[in-house]
């Protein structure tokens, strides 16, 4: 037991020093939730992706207010069986910030959710696909930016057979009284 | 069966070291110079364009104090330090000073240029590449601003936007005249 200690300190010793050396220097977008959505073949849904920007740090929204500023985008990577449909983002805060008081950015700060519509062909076997993509964003903070950065994202699309209509009983007719 | 304590003790800490290890072969791999490490070093010297499509080498200002500034178009708080560089500039130049923009940008030549003009800058503007950007230190944080003397010796650093006193300071003490801002961090 006391050895199972030592070993997880050891390890905790081990991941606190690799934060010491690599940061936390900058911002951090990260993913907090994606669901797996449930789709009928052939018919669309909406899959919602949770995203978090850690405190004290803003990114452009989809629609920054300057030519210069690198706006939020979402990337999602085409599949054979799954057509990815419309991205929606969500409206952005405008907000001033001390590095230009007069001037409104339109951003995202603490968490936003975008909106990817997937429809899955009528061929498509049933079951789990995975659908990856990347999330494009650049970060500031009061007084300083920070490079543009792609977060890895993937989510999982749970796909169920079509219902079939029912049949038509060709043998029984209606009129056939006796 | 039975967990030999000795054994976990010793899997525990090869991995830990492997981590250690690991981690500072990814580290060196990227050949990164910790910026602090460039404190009282002389400037890593590189060549670039400049946005007239000029070349400019870092080496051949020396006898000049330098201000070196990492920036980017869509960094706001660069383009609040600009118009103070426009102005120090005019009041340093005559005395042996020269400030060097160096833009880490993934915007065009022309669109740098344009943002530049806007801004009315009246000092070189370079095109950055990751190899100068690594050089020193990795510039993941926009703007970060290096202070060379007349040797091409880095005397200070700033990262993020500075009130204007604190880049007055460092420019003086780059020319040899004093300064009561210390060489930071």
């Amino acid at each position: 037991m006391k050895v199972t200690f030592a070993c997880a300190l050891l390890l905790m010793c081990g991941c606190v020093w690799a934060q010491e050396e690599f940061g936390p220097k900058g911002p951090v977008v990260k993913i907090i939730g994606a669901p797996v959505v449930t789709v009928v073949q052939g018919k669309p849904a909406t899959v919602p992706l949770s995203f978090a920007v850690s405190s004290g740090f803003h990114i452009n929204s989809n629609h920054p207010k300057s030519e210069f500023l690198i706006p939020t985008v979402l990337k999602v990577e085409a599949t054979t069986d799954i057509i990815i449909g419309k991205t929606t983002y969500p409206e952005g805060q405008d907000m001033s910030f001390a590095f230009a008081p007069d001037e409104k950015l339109n951003v995202y700060t603490g968490d936003f959710e975008i909106d990817v519509l997937v429809r899955p062909l009528h061929s498509v076997q049933p079951g789990k696909y995975v659908i990856r993509g990347t999330l494009r964003y650049q970060a500031c903070d009061n007084t300083a930016c920070y490079p543009p950065k792609n977060l890895p994202v993937s989510f999982d699309v749970k796909i169920q057979k079509a219902r079939s209509a029912p049949a038509a009983n060709p043998a029984q007719s209606p009129h056939a009284h006796n | 069966m039975k967990k030999d304590p000795i054994i976990l003790f010793f899997v525990g800490a090869l991995v830990a070291v492997m981590l250690f290890a690991g981690i500072r072969a990814a580290r060196n791999s990227r050949a990164i110079m910790p910026a602090h490490g460039l404190m009282g070093a002389e400037a890593p010297d590189f060549e670039l364009k400049t946005v007239d499509g000029a070349d400019l080498r870092l080496s051949s200002l020396r006898g000049k104090a330098v201000l070196l500034n990492f920036w980017a178009t869509y960094c706001g708080p660069c383009k609040v330090e600009m118009p103070w560089f426009v102005e120090l500039q005019k009041e340093y130049g005559p005395q042996g000073f020269q400030i060097i923009g160096v833009a880490m940008d993934d915007a065009t030549t022309e669109e740098i240029a344009k943002f530049a003009k806007d801004l009315g800058v009246n000092y070189p503007i370079l095109l950055g590449k990751e190899a100068v950007g690594l050089s020193y230190g990795g510039v993941s944080v926009l703007p970060t601003t290096f202070f060379l003397d007349r040797n091409g010796k880095v005397i200070a650093r700033e990262f993020g936007l500075q009130s204007r006193s604190v880049f007055v300071d460092h420019i003086k003490q780059a020319l040899g005249q004093g300064g009561s801002v210390q060489a930071q961090k």
